[in-house]
């Protein structure tokens, strides 16, 4: 069973790497936004689907990640990779700096001080000079669009083995512990403080990266659109549909509701978000542990699941 | 001197709004443990409400306010209903993200609706005030201040002295003695959020008059309800009025003396601090 369910990973991997070959230019600029949405859903998985601490923020990962590629190639000239991991640098001691006082809030609080953060970050970077305030900043263009392709593929794998390597590590058993039990981990040994920053800035780390090949790719990025919160909606949407806590859900989820957004969007204008509003109250009734836990259960109870969860927390 | 007295009215006057926007969400927080993320999207529909009556009916509002509450009411009363009881007892996370995807619903139903332009409703008074000495105070601030005070210190007498408002702090304290007493929980519920949204609603078209409205207010108006709220606690709605006053005062003093920009930092920089310092808010016992 597990050899048949990895030789199926790596024929998708091989088939979704492949598709630059024979796909439309149309296809592959999709497939960049798709892989990359991936990404930042898997990462969410890491904070929020296995240490169940439900980020609202992530977003600001995606912008500082941005920006540290564009701040580093437009005003000091260095190449792209510098700029990568200037831009984790800058996540991972954002992530750092406010994950202490952050993660000792539980529930609606961490949510929402995540949430303020994300709003709050676009108005700092529209006063700071190297960040190009206002205007934003306009990086150097690289036609090349398989590159990115390719790129974001290589990053949606790390971050997949990443989580899969959470699954059979004494670092995810712990953030699985906290998840379940913050205080049973923590009388079991675990330093919860250091795990949960630990996988907050782990999650920041690949939200940074995802941001930094979109800000190359797109060539021009502005507080607005780097910090845009509604990338968190996103993000956790698709991690939610597909199954957060789990290793493929976010992946799965992130590429059906891509593809289906992408083609309502093609029909009517700014239905998508709606669509994406719809989805989430409808998969927390119906589903809420996600696709993945359907296709599990679905065999068992058959149509029956969704009525078991709609009466599950019923009052 | 007369700049910062000037800055202190105002945000005086901002507050008193703030808090009749908070007074909702921290009431279906305290007693349904529901953070209402779509909150602010709900003071953005009471907005345009007001503004369509005002501007296809001509009425004041002011005078169209109970006429938004209590449709606002209806819709609250009917989502709880109808939706929001099927996960009340879920985790906390599945009833913000609830939550959250009405949020989106709504802020792209009112884009479809309204358009993203930018609508104030402009009665003739907007743009009249009453002078004291060197200060100025907006009549239509003072007005929108002055119902936010009656509204919030009304639902306080409500909750304190009503057969009603009584069953409701019951059901917050301890929801099954409040069974054993004779309280149906589903219908309970259901009106507990539907006077939280008849209370955006109100806040709502208070905001119309002195502030600018699109479809995309809803997620910052959240955000600051709930920063008042930890403020405030949730233990009473004068702590709430409180923590209004506390955030609209810090905004002003922030706009006046570091810059524009910073208003909304300045509340989130509140709330995030707040929350590390005290998570039970500054004013209450429990949260």
């Amino acid at each position: 069973m597990t050899a048949l369910r990895l030789g199926f990973v790596i024929v998708v991997a091989a088939v979704l790497a492949a598709l630059p070959l024979f796909g439309s230019d149309v296809i592959i600029q999709f497939g960049i936004n798709a892989l990359l949405l991936a990404v930042l859903a898997q990462s969410w998985n890491i904070i929020g689907g296995y240490t169940g601490y439900a980020s609202f923020g992530n977003s600001v990962f995606y912008g500082l990640g941005s920006y540290g590629v564009a701040i580093a190639m437009v005003q000091w000239n260095l190449p792209f990779a510098v700029g990568m991991i200037f831009g984790v640098a800058l996540a991972v001691v954002f992530a750092f700096l406010l994950g202490v006082p952050v993660l000792r809030l539980k529930g609606h609080y961490f949510a929402i001080a995540t949430l303020g953060l994300a709003q709050v970050m676009s108005a700092i970077v529209s006063n700071v000079s190297v960040a190009g305030q206002n205007i934003g900043l306009v990086l150097p263009p690289l036609n090349n669009d398989r590159l990115f392709y390719e790129l974001s593929l290589v990053l949606l794998i790390v971050a997949t083995l990443t989580v899969f390597w959470l699954t059979r590590s004494r670092f995810g058993f712990g953030l699985i512990a906290i998840r379940e039990n913050e205080e049973g981990a923590a009388v079991m040994g675990v330093n919860t403080t250091l795990y949960k920053v630990l996988a907050f800035a782990l999650s920041g780390a690949i939200t940074a990266l995802a941001g930094g090949i979109h800000a190359y790719w797109i060539t021009f990025l502005d507080p607005d659109s780097a910090f845009d919160i509604s990338l968190n909606v996103k993000m956790i949407i698709m991690a939610v549909f597909g199954g957060p806590g789990t290793v493929f859900g976010p992946v799965l989820g992130a590429f059906v509701l891509s593809a289906i957004s992408e083609i309502l969007s093609s029909k009517v204008t700014n239905v998508a978000g709606l669509f994406f509003g719809v989805v989430v109250v409808a998969a927390v009734v119906l589903m809420p542990r996600g696709v993945a836990d359907v296709v599990r259960q679905f065999r068992k109870s058959g149509w029956r699941y969704f009525a078991e969860n709609l009466k599950a927390h019923r009052i | 001197m007369d700049l910062l007295a000037q800055v202190l009215i105002n945000g005086v006057l901002l507050g008193g709004l703030y808090a009749v926007m908070a007074l909702g969400l921290a009431l279906v927080w305290g007693v349904l443990n529901i953070v209402n993320l779509a909150h602010g999207a709900f003071i953005m529909l009471g907005a345009y409400l007001a503004w369509h009556l005002y501007t296809y009916l001509g009425i004041d509002p002011f005078l169209g306010l109970p006429l938004t509450a209590i449709v606002m009411f209806c819709v609250g009363y009917m989502l709880q209903r109808g939706l929001l009881n099927l996960v009340v007892r879920a985790p906390m996370f599945n009833t913000l993200l609830i939550t959250f995807g009405l949020e989106v619903v709504l802020t792209y139903l009112a884009q479809l609706a309204f358009s993203a332009d930018f609508r104030t409703i402009n009665p003739p008074y907007a743009g009249n005030s009453i002078a004291l000495g060197p200060l100025v105070v907006p009549l239509a601030r003072l007005m929108a201040f002055g119902v936010a005070v009656v509204l919030t210190v009304g639902v306080w007498l409500f909750l304190l002295h009503t057969k009603l408002g009584r069953a409701i702090r019951a059901t917050a304290q301890n929801l099954v003695a409040a069974r054993l007493y004779g309280v149906e929980p589903r219908h309970l519920y259901a009106v507990t959020f539907g006077i939280g949204i008849g209370l955006a609603g109100a806040a709502g078209c208070l905001y119309g008059t002195v502030s600018q409205i699109n479809p995309y207010i809803g997620a910052t108006l959240t955000a600051k309800c709930f920063a008042i709220s930890i403020i405030g606690g949730l233990d009473n709605p004068l702590g709430v009025l409180v923590g209004g006053l506390v955030l609209g005062v810090i905004e002003s003093l922030t706009v006046l003396y570091i810059g524009a920009t910073f208003g909304d930092v300045a509340s989130f920089g509140v709330l995030v601090l707040v929350l590390i310092v005290r998570p039970s808010g500054l004013l209450g016992k429990t949260a």
